[in-house]
């Protein structure tokens, strides 16, 4: 039966190719622009390489200090990592913790050339908590960090500019003033893999000045690695009392009394930070259904596109549908045949919006916009592409297989429409 | 004519209805576009305010958190500006909390007659107009000697003095109503006027903007200590015409040399410039090319609708070719129910998206801009009907009413 179908389909679709074209169109475009949103939300959000405990990682992200009158808010402080975060490694439920900085602009100039260079601060243990694949050398070692030597892990590209692309190791580079000696080369991390990116990596001894020690909001980022997902709540819930026995370090108890934040997966981190408010746990479903709506609103369009080829093209063929119903073929079967034809074409249209989209993803990661992106097409990505292209199939085809499924025979046979 | 065309339009309501809906959602997406290409546009036509040609920034940090402030930067800082004053490539310099072109923003509210007003601010020191070329329309710019006054004196834009005063003069009226200036140690007044500071660049609105004077050197006894002596973040300065980039590396081992525990960072005022451009008008473009072949595929998916349609009423066409229409009476007919369709759709559209300037849901954009977005994309929604139902009526008028009449 569904060979038949498949069959009529293909011969319906190359009859009109007019309408085959314009459906297709359609469909590869919407598929497209959906699939590189995709693409770049599983760059952001998915576990991968170096991140490869990133399922089973919650993060420190974003404090605020707040008072009556006053707000001040950005990254967490060294201060209280190191004091309240840090003594959470002997919990059984935790893995691992790390400490890293934001990334920040490092400027060196060789041979009257200015290079810039993105400079993380970050402990030893980061290495062990991201899965570097290394070029050359080795990670910096524990205690390395500790008597803060000047030694530094630069990424591909930063080999290529400072040294032409020949082997670092043991090589000196100076930014900002200080010079460091490359114990270790790793693969460019791409700018929207938050943790990880840089270009320079040293150890948080090396920062300029001492202040960041004193800071309880500051710009550092502590991971927390619990042993599995399940220990997630009982992680949350002790960071946040952390937070609150902190509250007595405050320097100016007038202007700030509470200490917000808590360790959060990157999706609530970026919820929290797009969309301020006081609720604790509605963020993450907040910023979904936002995603989500978007996705549809923009799919509206195409969508009653294609309702409105779907519904031309039946019409057409309603001598068809007339002789098919008078020799018995009830509602239900028209539809059905009908619906089948029309997830085909979609199908078919997914198709050549996955190609498209590796094409349009291709050229992103080639134009620089984002520095060393890797933005590709994976599994994940696939499916999530036959998922919205057979939705598309159904919710289009739908209201006209019914209409379809109504033309009185008699009517049909004439050639008469609804 | 028209209810007749009405009562035609109605016949095929609901085949009807999807085309009305497809125009509405593409009217929607022509209306966002519109908006911003519109806002954009008057924002490139506001004046700027300064001369970013031949101005250098430079980006300190100072690697101090906010509370524990150490009373050494300011006299750091002071030597830092005349060092940089004394290179020869260098014709002024000055401190800027902010730089123009940055993404940061430091604002504040204040009432003014019990009206609360907002205006982003930025600490500067004395040489600040002269490196940045800002034009004085009123009274004057800070001086040497107005560090030391028990007031605070502050210079505002022209959209400020008019939010805030109206039509009367500022000069020398206080900034804020007492006791209600809650963001000032002291009390603040007005001494002078600028034209315009469009912080944010070209591509930005204007805005009220506000210029208060740091206080680097040492304050007379007595005096309160505020947050205006703390350093500013930025230094920038107006080098000779032709500077070659090379200064760069020399400037940046003159001010290690100076203060080593600081991080400089160096970049000439065009650089940042082109990257607020580029920040601004990539996800615009990228919206602008999805927008486009939105359009494309209406555009397809309307032409093959109509001619769908009309095939089917070929009769109906032929009848009235039989009884005498002309065949440009069947091409207007046809283009006169698509604009139907589309005035549908527009109507629709028009009056959801008159609500947002109605009910100020977008605060920052005028709402004129909203008219002008919304006539551009009646403009365009009409053409791309018009230009879609011009095939489908050439073909329908072509029919043969002989032929017409015994198509089945």
């Amino acid at each position: 039966m569904i060979r038949n179908y498949l069959k009529i389909a293909m011969k319906v679709l190359l009859r009109r190719k007019f309408f085959t074209f314009i459906s297709l169109f359609g469909v590869s475009l919407t598929l497209v622009v959906l699939l590189v949103a995709t693409a770049m939300l599983d760059h952001v959000f998915a576990a991968q390489a170096p991140e490869v405990l990133g399922d089973r990682t919650l993060g420190v992200y974003s404090m605020t200090m707040r008072g009556p009158e006053s707000i001040w808010s950005g990254f967490a402080g060294y201060q209280f990592l190191d004091r309240f975060i840090r003594p959470m490694t002997k919990l059984p439920s935790v893995e691992a913790v790390t400490f890293f900085s934001m990334p920040g602009t490092g400027i060196s100039y060789l041979d009257g050339k200015k290079i810039e260079s993105m400079v993380k601060h970050t402990d030893a243990e980061f290495w062990r908590v991201m899965r570097f694949n290394f070029l050359e050398g080795a990670p910096f070692t524990v205690d390395d960090d500790r008597s803060a030597r000047f030694v530094a892990v630069i990424n591909e590209a930063t080999r290529d500019k400072f040294f032409g692309g020949q082997p670092a190791l043991g090589k000196t580079l100076e930014v900002d003033g200080q010079r460091f000696k490359v114990v270790g080369v790793v693969p460019n991390v791409p700018i929207l893999r938050i943790s990880p990116y840089s270009d320079i990596w040293v150890p948080i001894g090396t920062s300029k000045t001492d202040a960041y020690k004193r800071e309880l909001v500051g710009d550092y980022t502590g991971l927390i690695v619990a042993r599995s997902r399940a220990d997630f709540p009982q992680i949350k819930s002790e960071v946040q009392s952390r937070l609150k026995e902190a509250e007595a370090l405050i320097p100016d108890p007038k202007m700030y009394k509470h200490l917000d934040g808590g360790a959060d997966t990157l999706f609530e981190a970026a919820s929290r930070l797009f969309l301020p408010g006081d609720s604790e746990t509605s963020h993450s479903e907040r910023l979904f259904l936002i995603f989500a709506g978007l996705a549809v609103v923009f799919m509206l369009l195409p969508t009653v596109n294609l309702v409105n080829i779907n519904l031309s093209r039946i019409l057409d063929r309603s001598s068809e549908i007339g002789v098919r119903k008078a020799f018995g073929a009830s509602s239900w079967t028209l539809v059905g045949q009908f619906v089948v034809e029309n997830v085909v074409l979609t199908l078919v249209g997914g198709l050549i919006g996955l190609v498209l989209a590796a094409a349009v993803l291709a050229g992103i990661n080639a134009s620089g916009l984002i520095p060393y992106a890797q933005l590709s097409l994976n599994v994940r990505i696939f499916l999530d592409g036959l998922a919205i292209a057979l939705f598309f199939g159904l919710f289009s085809g739908v209201y006209p297989a019914w209409r379809m499924s109504r033309l009185h025979p008699v009517m049909a046979l004439r050639g008469r429409s609804v | 004519m028209i209810r007749h065309l009405l009562k035609l339009v109605w016949n095929r309501k609901r085949t009807n209805a999807l085309i009305i809906l497809e125009i509405f959602f593409a009217f929607l997406v022509l209306f966002i576009v519109g908006t911003l290409g519109i806002f954009l546009w008057d924002n490139i036509h506001q004046p700027l305010g300064f001369a970013p040609k031949d101005v250098w920034t430079v980006a300190i940090s100072m690697h101090q958190t906010t509370e524990d402030y150490d009373p050494n930067q300011a006299p750091a800082f002071l030597r830092l500006l005349k060092e940089t004053q004394g290179l020869a490539p260098v014709e002024s310099v000055a401190g800027a909390m902010v730089l123009p072109y940055s993404t940061s923003n430091y604002t504040g509210g204040t009432e003014f007659n019990g009206r609360h007003i907002r205006a982003d601010f930025n600490d500067v020191t004395e040489d600040f107009a002269k490196v940045m070329g800002l034009r004085v329309t009123q009274g004057r710019w800070f001086e040497k000697a107005d560090e030391t006054t028990a007031w605070e004196p502050v210079v505002i834009n022209e959209t400020m003095a008019r939010a805030a005063f109206g039509a009367e003069s500022p000069i020398g009226k206080r900034y804020g109503d007492p006791g209600k200036d809650k963001n000032a140690d002291r009390e603040r007044r007005v001494i002078g006027v600028i034209r315009e500071f469009k912080k944010g660049g070209e591509l930005s609105a204007a805005g009220n903007y506000v210029f208060q004077l740091k206080r680097l050197n040492p304050l007379p006894a007595g005096m309160k200590a505020t947050s205006l002596e703390r350093p500013p973040s930025n230094l920038v300065l107006n080098v000779r015409p032709g500077t070659p980039v090379t200064f760069e590396e020399d400037l940046a081992k003159r001010l290690q040399a100076v203060a080593p525990s600081w991080s400089f960072e160096i970049k000439p005022m065009a650089q940042m410039r082109a990257s607020a451009f580029r920040l601004a008008l990539t996800p615009l473009v990228v919206g602008g090319i999805v927008a486009l072949f939105l359009m494309l595929m209406v555009g397809l998916g309307l032409i093959g609708v109509l001619w769908q349609n009309l095939l089917q009423r070929t009769r109906e066409i032929g009848l009235r070719r039989a009884t005498g229409a002309s065949r440009s009476d069947v091409h207007r007919q046809v283009l006169w129910e698509q604009l139907i369709l589309t005035s549908f759709g527009v109507l629709l559209g028009s009056v959801l998206v008159v609500q947002i300037p109605l009910l100020d849901l977008v605060g920052f954009i005028r709402p004129g801009i909203f008219l002008g977005g919304m006539l551009v994309a009646m403009l365009a929604i009409y053409l791309l009907a018009v230009l879609c139902a011009l095939y489908p009526s050439t073909m329908a008028s072509r029919v043969q009413p002989a032929e017409a009449l015994r198509y089945e």
